[in-house]
């Protein structure tokens, strides 16, 4: 949803006591926040809750945002480490942020195939799915490169990492993509048979 | 990292520099293996690009803004004037209603006056006019007092907002 606003013009009217100024300001980074939320968490409810913290520690400390960088960046990386320390904190049914393999188990518990219902799916469907089963680091960043629309640079400073990482961890993340879109098309193409 | 997809997705990305940008063009016109994973790679592209965003709850903006409300009333209330303006306050106004209790007690008449006792007190200071022009000097400068010490914090929170 876009504001008629400047991010700016919110953030000094939410200073001065404004809460709905900081309602307008949610509701247009919502969607971006909550989709890097759900990369993360992989649930929805996980996702809404740390969408919410997010939301709560940025209006706390508001005042603390400096101008540096875009309002989103500094939104995006409280985002990030609020996402990181939930992971963290989470001791049971953890998804490691590098671990291929417990993305793959995921996967598999989570493709329940009707060969009927698959010749309908698009490819924005398998697409969706395979960003879905991406290790959380590798999704993350391919939603803040295509979505949030944040530079290498941007990505660096949310993630706390090198611009050359973010280039290397961009890389991976697409290849990776790749090769999980082409095996569910495959696991598909079997069930189909 | 493959030295071929690299190339062609800083390529893409528009990472790499005008000679490289050239030469990787050039391969991609010539080369059928470049231009196929070229056209691959660009169409995966625009496929993550065209992909939706989730959309949260429908009162998920509500449910931020209640939790921030519920933050804000958790807060502890802090005492916005010093606990010695508001003690030194307090002793005034009872010291003054003890004495005047004591003044309306000493002119009651009939039954309940007999109950108290006489404690022959000389309440007429209560009457004199130099004593009225005290107790209003005093309540102003604590009114003053008190005014400069509100100010002064609204002032302090404006100036910590701003940083």
């Amino acid at each position: 949803m876009q504001s008629k606003f400047t991010d700016i013009e919110l953030i000094q009217r939410t200073l001065k006591g404004d809460q709905q100024a900081y309602a307008l300001l949610i509701k247009s980074h919502q969607r971006y926040v909550f989709t890097l939320a759900l990369r993360f968490t992989k649930s929805r409810e996980d996702a809404e809750e740390v969408a919410q913290d997010s939301f709560i520690k940025v209006y706390r400390s508001l005042s603390s945002f400096k101008q540096e960088s875009k309002f989103s960046t500094w939104l995006y990386t409280i985002v990030y480490t609020t996402a990181m320390t939930r992971l963290r904190k989470r001791s049971n049914n953890t998804v490691a942020l590098d671990d291929e393999n417990s993305a793959i188990q995921i996967a598999n518990s989570a493709s329940t195939w009707d060969a009927n219902m698959a010749e309908d799916r698009s490819r924005s469907f398998y697409l969706n799915q395979a960003i879905e089963q991406l290790p959380a680091d590798d999704a993350t960043v391919l939603t803040l490169f295509y979505h949030a629309e944040q530079s290498l640079e941007e990505i660096a400073l949310i993630m706390g990492i090198e611009a050359n990482g973010v280039k290397v961890k961009l890389f991976r993340a697409r290849k990776r993509l790749k090769e999980m879109l082409e095996r569910n098309l495959k696991h598909e193409v079997k069930e189909l048979i | 990292m493959n030295n071929m997809e690299e190339k062609l997705w800083n390529y893409i990305d528009g990472t790499c520099n005008e000679e490289e940008r050239a030469a990787i063009s050039a391969l991609i016109e010539k080369d059928d293996i470049w231009r196929n994973a070229f056209d691959d790679m660009l169409q995966i592209n625009s496929e993550i690009s065209a992909l939706s965003l989730d959309e949260p709850p429908m009162a998920f903006s509500y449910n931020v803004m209640e939790g921030i409300r519920a933050h804000e009333a958790s807060k502890p209330l802090k005492t916005s004037v010093n606990k010695y303006v508001i003690s030194a306050i307090a002793g005034f106004f009872i010291v003054a209603m003890v004495a005047l209790a004591i003044f309306l007690l000493n002119n009651m008449s009939g039954s309940t006056a007999t109950s108290v006792p006489d404690i022959n007190i000389d309440l007429s200071i209560f009457t004199n006019s130099n004593l009225i022009k005290v107790f209003f000097y005093i309540d102003a400068m604590l009114l003053l007092f008190l005014a400069d010490t509100i100010i002064r914090r609204k002032r302090n929170s404006a100036a910590v907002k701003s940083v």
